[in-house]
């Protein structure tokens, strides 16, 4: 056990990388997959196209190939991103196109009810999006971005392929230093750790959200 | 409702936008690559008095982390004598080893300088150093296997490091190993402590791997004393410092460094502290 502890204050310098990298695609994907969840539902054709279009490539191509497309590929033809710039950009696109398809399963979920009574109590389209739909949506679509941020958690050890280290990258370092498979142990619980907070989080929060209940 | 009128303004404006957008990536795409990779970058580097290196540090003994995270191992001393004596501070810059060749080239990083094995399809993207440090293939087996050279591998199954130097050389000279493994084929791992733990399971009856790490890795396991390490046809590789091509500059200067340190004994000191003593060698 004390020599599974010797692992530690490496791996939790790979710690930082992950968390970052965690919270940066959370606070950027959320946004931008409301947008694209809207897009999706736009009136206009050549918009429903161009956001399936991105939204079909992001799911479509796996995030170790964005990644490596991001960073590698365009530096090449001259737009070079820094690591951890090309790392929060992918995973952002990527990630906000998987919850673009939990908002808008959200939003049909909302029934059309609610937009016409706030269509005849005169609100503007607007206020109907964040005083009446918005609301609905959020408390329908916790279970399932859940799941997504659980995956974020383990999604977070791809960013080898550019070179920053995470606490999975700190893992195999000390598993080939010290020729054992232990360090691997110690990164397992912690990812188990992290995703035990999450969830912690996301019960709690549903639980506020379902008072009306 | 929206009219159609505008409709067709708001459809017409976004299809523009996109085609533009379209023309002016596919005119970055079609040209020329970074222009400043292709010149000589060694007033850069002089001038700004650093040089960032690429390493996979998880290559024991060449260049890995210690248990407080700091950078160590034989490439790591070498290269900070360097480049100590030529008066410039390295940067070691982290990388994922199968994207070595583009990190160089992209200008991500300047040298690469990790165990690198000079073969002839990386001469093609890259220039090398001098060769400072000469190393043999070996194959490693469990001294109970009754395996004493590479024909005692008919029908076995081999282990290799996906990407190595060894794979190609495995590959190139059939007729030395791979001709008598089991389906002609080897297996390959990201790192070279999943195949130790392999042939400790004897899943694996032998592991195709560089002398010097293969000795780091059975002074680690719990009974060193059960391996046994054989030499067979394979020419020595050499480890080179990987270069871009046009850093003419770069490459006199790391070519006269490791000159004086090999002359002066330098390179031998460090070979004697990270790969230990010779140890007894089966002669095939």
């Amino acid at each position: 056990m004390a020599n599974l502890m010797s692992f530690l204050p490496g791996v939790l310098a790979g710690l930082k990388m992950t968390l970052g990298v965690f919270f940066i695609t959370i606070i950027g994907s959320v946004p931008l997959g409301i947008l694209a969840s809207l897009g999706m539902k736009s009136p206009y054709f050549t918009i429903r196209w161009l956001v399936n279009g991105y939204i079909w490539i992001m799911r479509g191509t796996p995030l170790l190939l964005q990644l490596i497309f991001i960073y590698y590929g365009l530096a090449t033809v001259g737009l070079p991103f820094d690591r951890f710039e090309a790392a929060a950009f992918a995973f952002i696109i990527n990630y906000a196109a998987y919850l673009a398809e939990i908002f808008r399963g959200g939003l049909q979920a909302v029934p059309q009810g609610q937009f016409d009574a706030a269509k005849v109590l005169g609100l503007s389209k607007t206020q109907t999006f964040f005083k009446v739909v918005l609301p609905q949506v959020i408390k329908i679509v916790v279970p399932s971005f859940g799941n997504e941020v659980v995956n974020l958690v383990k999604d977070t050890s791809l960013i080898y392929v550019i070179g920053l280290g995470d606490i999975l990258r700190a893992g195999s370092i000390a598993a080939s230093r010290e020729v054992t498979l232990l360090p691997y142990l110690l990164v397992g619980v912690i990812y188990l750790l992290m995703t035990a907070i999450v969830t912690l989080i996301l019960r709690a929060s549903e639980k506020r959200l379902n008072v009306w209940r | 409702m929206i009219s159609k009128k505008r409709k067709i303004i708001v459809n017409s404006v976004v299809a523009f936008f996109f085609f533009v957008g379209v023309i002016w990536a596919a005119i970055i795409v079609a040209k020329p690559g970074q222009m400043s990779a292709r010149e000589d970058q060694w007033s850069r580097i002089q001038k700004e008095k650093t040089i960032t290196i690429g390493l996979d540090d998880t290559f024991v003994p060449m260049g890995f982390r210690d248990k407080q995270g700091k950078l160590v191992g034989f490439d790591i001393d070498l290269a900070e004598k360097v480049f100590a004596n030529l008066g410039i501070k390295v940067k070691w810059q982290t990388i994922d080893w199968s994207m070595k060749e583009t990190e160089l080239n992209t200008g991500n990083i300047d040298a690469l300088w990790n165990g690198y094995t000079k073969t002839p399809e990386r001469a093609k993207q890259v220039a090398f150093s001098k060769s400072y440090h000469e190393s043999n293939l070996t194959l490693v087996v469990n001294k109970t296997s009754g395996i004493h050279r590479f024909s005692d591998m008919t029908g076995k199954t081999l282990g290799i490091q996906t990407g190595s130097s060894a794979e190609t050389d495995l590959n190139t000279h059939p007729e030395i190993l791979k001709n008598y493994l089991a389906g002609q084929q080897a297996v390959g791992y990201d790192t070279f402590d999943k195949a130790f733990t392999d042939l400790n399971a004897k899943r694996l009856d032998g592991l195709l791997v560089d002398e010097d790490y293969a000795r780091y890795y059975i002074e680690h396991q719990a009974n060193p004393e059960n391996y046994a390490l054989l030499r067979g046809g394979f020419k020595p590789s050499e480890d080179v410092v990987g270069l871009r091509k046009g850093d003419k500059g770069l490459q006199q200067a790391i070519n006269r460094e490791l000159d004086r340190l090999q002359k002066n004994g330098f390179i031998r000191n460090l070979e004697a502290r990270w790969f230990g003593p010779q140890p007894d060698l089966k002669k095939n």
